[in-house]
């Protein structure tokens, strides 16, 4: 009578089903050797035909009262197994990768695969940076390393940036925690090399610099050359000379100069440069004015000025027996307005689709 | 520094420059014009007009008809929205038909307001581009001028030209007007006169010094307390031309008294402060006593801007008989500010150390007029000027009488009047100007120069060094070549000749430059493509990559993934191949040359910057005839020996790292190193599957690092050896070995079995399959016999032949293949 009761009761029916799912899924989910025999089995029970769903099309027939009682087994039963498929797959790939780290050793004493060439690209600025260093070696620059991560009075004290002073607002410095900073200029090798050479000098410093600014114009890392000439005589009008040389050679025959006044903590008398716009130049050499150029003609393109005595005295140099200027420049700018690069960042993201142009 | 044209005309009389003029020798003298704007444009169309009446819209609340007198008889009914319609007799802004006003682009035409037409519009400051806020039209004091008169005409300063001027932090002088004008007096060669502090037009029966006690605890930081006082003051509004003055200049006009502060600092550079002298608290013994001293720590104050300061002993502070007042140089406090109801005004001008304000400004998060101004250092002989034209104006503009002298604490000086400020002495050789800059400007144009500049130039001494005497204004100029850029500036840099010098070249320091430029000239040649990666990256991507700890990390990085500087290249690769493949790009192949840092070799050093090159290469090989498939380690192993061999010019050697030997972020069955000379100078193989996973980078890449400073001195040169004179033979044998047997070894036995008559050996085919044996392989061997000195005979050919078939036999148990 009662295996009766039971055989007619849908309720009890169902509760077996369900018992049966649950003391059986784990061990099949177990037998499963690959992801995809995980999935097919997690679906045999979970999908939209699997068992769990064949079973409950029975709660119908189930009594309303038992109803709640079953399905809310039903959904911690849906739990059990999502948490025992994860649980699973999570130790199926980690043998998968185990094995994987384990397999036999490709055989690496075989000889190379030969490097196909077709494809190789300088990144913009490398080929900016590299004609320009060209430029300054033919007029007879050498090139002076200098660290990137360097001591505060080698970026900014000997340089003559007083302690304090607004002068260092123009350059927002990264400080590491051990009380050093990333260079903010490239004019640290100006102190580096006129500490350890004598006079007469002609340096270069192309290199990375840091400073804390990040937009469509300014990255927080990007690029400067520097150079300076230290020599008995050495006037403004060589600075002017050697800038008509580099704005002819980079810019193109013809490309004017001109010298504005400004402040730089390490020359005096210090200097904007501008050069005549290369974008709006008519073939008859004048200018018309641009966007580019905000209609003047002129675009800026770098500071430059005659090296302080005081920068000259705290690298042991006689400010009266030498002389010497020193100018420095930004790579990116120069790269942009060469190839009519719209935002910085493009630079730096190293898309391989942006590189293959170049 | 936004500067007034008007206002500098008025300061110089004789100025006749044209604005655009103006902009192009302020830009080329080095105080660059990076912006000008038109002042109030539009005022010069619109009319003073009277109101005659006024009456409600026929339809509309809200609306007034407005009857105004336009003067010569004239008379319009215009329809108005504004609250603030006067009665008439009031006088009012009209704009008429056709006028064109910048400010909201507009130009005035009949128009339909609710059924009535309007032929004109009263107009508020907004509308004419005079202030920020709206509020209601303009109401003129009665008798501003006569009805029809032009607007621009009747509040001159309501129209201006308003230069934007990118000062160079060495130039305070430029931070007022005055010095504005001085300057441009020096540079166009026309007089220049400080203007006067103004009449005083009621003077009361009290003395400054009695008004209240200044004690200066820190004459380093505070070398001068100037103080002036004037009581039985009104707070008002401004007049009109004080308060378009101000605003023109970006300054919001507040009352006549915190107008008159901004007036003159606008004027003298020089920032001043105003107390309510009655709302300054008196100390114990009842007196107003004024004390400039450093903060106790944790001492507070509420500045101006409602902002509760915690204080520090480096602040230098204001205080009265119970605490801080003022911020030195930075900001007042709000306890003592003027009010609408403040009678007496007591007038602060002081000079405060620079690289003090700059602490505590920057302490603070603050920057203000003033302590822009003082961070870039007033001229500290002005300070009695400063006072005298504060206390002028406010008797003239706020009904107040004056009290007697001021008071003037500098050190141990304590007087009405100031103690002079002594002036630098600089010596100046004018033949320095021609060293220095090429130029050949007359000694007497230089000294000319100099003066107008406010310099004192004593007589040429017998070696004609000229001893020129500093004015306070320029605390820039220090040394004789400072004198000669300001001879230069104002002479005109375009006069400088364009001269190519004799450059005696020197030789590269480092070698870096170069080192780097051939690595990525080898890459680039090899089908790489260039990637300049930042420096900076995260510890935890560099834990992910099993790096170095990082040897530099940021104190203020910008974000959390820019905090340390990179131990390994491969960071700035990766990340460009996991936006490739973000972007749906899955074949890169990029190689990057750069510094790693890592820990510095010793105490104090710097960090140990090194030279590498690295690559990464992902997706597929390129290919045409066959079809595509991925990269793997024989690609990888193929780039990174050419790059080695090519850098150093020497032969290099892989080293196969499989299981442990491994370095942890290369995967176990791929890595290899890179030795050259026998040291160990670089890695590569397939990154780690967890690395790939922890960086999201979305399947296989093999990457390559390698040190570039062990072969800075340049890539050895090669090393002839004779062409061989005699024919070889070339002997093949296909050995058929177990699988696992590295062939790299069976190459190397079959070498030696060759013995010395063998000029190469290479491995020209592995085969699996077909009749090889499963768990087998075939690896066939192409092995050149040949002597220097004679032809080889077949029989010496074949025995040393044998050797080689037997050698495999006996040492892998290999078979020659079927």
């Amino acid at each position: 009578m009662a295996a009766q009761t039971e055989h007619t009761d849908p309720a009890a029916g169902i509760d077996r089903a369900l018992t049966a799912l649950r003391e059986g899924f784990m061990a099949r989910f177990r037998a499963a050797a690959t992801e995809q025999a995980l999935r097919d089995e997690n679906a045999k029970v979970l999908g939209k035909k699997g068992e769990l769903t064949a079973i409950l099309s029975q709660l119908g027939k189930a009594p309303p009262d038992q109803r709640k009682r079953i399905g809310e087994g039903a959904n911690a039963l849906r739990r059990e197994v999502e948490a025992g498929f994860e649980t699973c797959l999570h130790d199926l790939r980690k043998k998968v990768r185990a094995a994987e780290l384990e397999a036999p050793p490709f055989d690496l004493t075989l000889p190379a695969r030969f490097p196909l060439a077709d494809g190789g690209h300088r990144h913009p600025i490398s080929q900016v940076r590299e004609d320009v260093v060209n430029v300054f070696r033919q007029l007879g620059f050498a090139v002076f390393d200098g660290p990137e991560v360097e001591h505060e009075e080698y970026n900014f004290g000997l340089l003559g940036y007083p302690p304090d002073h607004p002068a260092t607002d123009m350059q927002d410095t990264f400080w590491t925690d051990r009380k050093l900073l990333l260079r903010s200029h490239t004019s640290n090798v100006q102190i580096r090399a006129m500490k350890s050479v004598k006079p007469p000098m002609a340096f270069i410093a192309p290199g990375t610099v840091y400073r804390r600014d990040d937009d469509a114009t300014h990255s927080p890392m990007f690029h400067q050359i520097e150079a300076f000439l230290v020599d008995r005589n050495v006037t403004l009008a060589h600075l002017k000379g050697v800038l008509a040389e580099f704005a002819e050679r980079i810019y193109g025959p013809g490309t004017p100069v001109r010298l504005r006044p400004s402040y730089f903590p390490f020359v005096e008398p210090g200097a904007e440069v501008d050069i005549g716009c290369v974008f709006c130049k008519q073939s008859d050499g004048t200018r018309k004015g641009c966007s580019l150029c905000k209609h003047t003609g002129w675009i800026e393109i770098l500071g430059c000025g005659m090296i302080h005595p005081v920068v000259f005295e705290n690298c042991g140099i006689d400010p009266d027996e030498w002389s010497g200027f020193a100018l420095g420049m930004g790579l990116e700018r120069i790269a942009i307005l060469r190839y009519g690069i719209p935002n910085i960042k493009l630079l730096f993201e190293n898309d391989p689709r942006f590189l293959a142009q170049f | 520094m936004k500067a007034s044209y008007r206002w500098l005309r008025e300061l110089l009389p004789a100025l006749t420059a044209s604005p655009k003029d103006v902009n192009e020798r302020f830009t080329h003298a080095g105080l660059e014009v990076e912006g000008v704007t038109e002042y109030g444009a539009g005022t010069e169309s619109c009319l003073v007009v009277r109101v005659t009446g006024v009456r409600p819209h026929p339809t509309k609340s809200g609306l007034r008809l407005v009857t105004v007198d336009r003067g010569a008889g004239q008379s319009q009914e215009v329809v108005c929205g504004a609250p603030n319609v006067p009665d008439p007799g009031g006088l009012v802004v009209l704009a008429p038909l056709g006028a064109y006003l910048p400010a909201k682009d507009l130009t005035i035409a009949p128009r339909a307001i609710a059924g009535v037409t309007s032929e004109g519009m009263l107009c508020s400051e907004s509308e004419l581009g005079l202030s920020e806020e709206g509020g209601g039209i303009i109401v003129l004091p009665i008798g501003t001028a006569e009805p029809g008169t032009p607007f621009a005409d009747a509040v001159p300063n309501a129209r201006d030209t308003v230069f934007e001027i990118g000062l160079t932090p060495n130039r305070p002088d430029g931070l007022g007007h005055i010095g504005l004008a001085r300057e441009l007096a020096a540079l166009l060669g026309i007089a220049f006169e400080w203007p006067s502090t103004g009449e005083i037009a009621k003077t009361a029966d009290v003395d400054a010094k009695d008004l209240a006690l200044v004690t200066v605890e820190d004459a380093e930081r505070c070398s001068h307390y100037g103080g002036a006082g004037a009581i039985d003051v009104t707070i008002g509004p401004s007049p009109l031309w004080l308060r378009y003055r101000v605003q023109a200049l970006g300054v919001r006009s507040i009352s006549n008294v915190v107008d008159i502060t901004n007036l003159v600092m606008l004027e003298y550079g020089h920032p001043m402060h105003a107390f309510d002298l009655d709302r300054v608290r008196p100390d114990a013994s009842g007196k107003k006593h004024i004390t400039v001293r450093h903060a106790k720590d944790g001492e507070t104050l509420e500045t101006l801007d409602g902002v509760e300061r915690k204080l520090v002993a480096d602040d230098l502070l204001i205080c009265d008989g119970q605490g801080p007042v003022a911020l030195a140089g930075v900001m007042g406090g709000a306890s003592s500010e003027i009010q609408a109801d403040t009678k007496r005004v007591f007038y602060e001008a002081a000079t405060f150390d620079a690289r003090g304000v700059r602490r505590t400004a920057r302490r603070h998060g603050m920057h203000t007029e003033s302590s822009h101004r003082f961070e870039r250092g007033i001229d500290p002989g002005d300070v009695a000027r400063v006072l005298d034209r504060a206390v002028a104006l406010t008797t003239t503009l706020a009904g107040a009488s004056a009290a007697r002298g001021r008071i003037h604490v500098q050190g141990d000086h304590q007087g009405v009047e100031p103690r002079p400020i002594a002036k630098r002495a600089v010596r100046f050789r004018p033949q320095r100007v021609r060293e220095l800059t090429g130029v050949d400007v007359p000694v007497a144009e230089s000294v000319g120069i100099l003066e107008r500049l406010g310099c004192e130039v004593s007589k040429p001494a017998a070696d004609g060094a000229y001893e020129v005497l500093v004015p306070t204004h320029r605390p820039d100029i220090g040394r004789e070549a400072d004198l000669v850029e300001e001879v230069i500036r104002v002479h005109g840099m375009d006069a400088v000749p364009t001269e190519l010098p004799p450059i005696r070249a020197s030789r590269d320091v480092g070698g870096r430059e170069e080192l780097a430029r051939r690595a990525k000239e080898i890459c680039a040649s090899l089908g790489l493509a260039e990637a300049i990666t930042f420096s900076f990256t995260s510890p935890r991507v560099l834990e992910a990559l099993a790096a170095p700890a990082p040897a530099v990390k940021l104190d203020n990085p910008m974000a959390e993934h820019q905090s340390v500087l990179r131990t390994t290249l491969l960071v700035g690769l990766l990340d460009a191949i996991g936006n490739a493949r973000r972007r749906g790009e899955r074949d890169v192949r990029e190689f990057t040359v750069g510094p790693v840092f890592l820990a510095p070799n010793g105490e104090g050093a710097l960090p140990d910057e090194r030279l590498r090159v690295a690559f990464a290469i992902a997706g597929d090989r390129p290919a045409w005839l066959e079809k595509a498939t991925p990269f793997d380690v024989w690609d990888a192993k193929g780039y990174a020996l050419e790059i080695a061999r090519r850098v150093s010019g020497q032969p290099v050697e892989i080293e196969p790292a499989p299981g442990a030997k491994a370095p942890a972020h290369l995967h176990p069955r791929g890595a290899a190193f890179v030795n050259v000379g026998g040291q160990r100078v670089g890695s590569f193989g397939p990154l780690h599957p967890d690395a790939v996973d922890a960086l999201e980078l979305d399947g296989e890449v093999l990457v390559f690092e390698m040190e570039l400073d062990p072969f800075a001195a340049g890539a050895a040169l090669p090393k002839f050896t004779a062409i061989p004179r005699f024919p070889a033979s070339a002997r093949d044998v296909a050995l058929v070995v177990k699988d696992g047997i590295p062939a790299g070894e069976v190459e190397a036995a079959v070498r030696a079995a060759a013995g010395p008559l063998a000029e190469a050996v290479r491995l020209f085919d592995r085969f699996v399959g077909g009749q090889v044996p499963a768990g087998h392989a075939s690896l066939a061997f192409r092995v050149v016999y040949r002597s220097p000195d004679r032809t080889l005979t077949d029989a010496e050919v074949d025995a040393a032949h044998a050797n080689v078939v037997a050698t495999a036999s006996s040492k892998f148990g290999a078979t020659l293949r079927a």
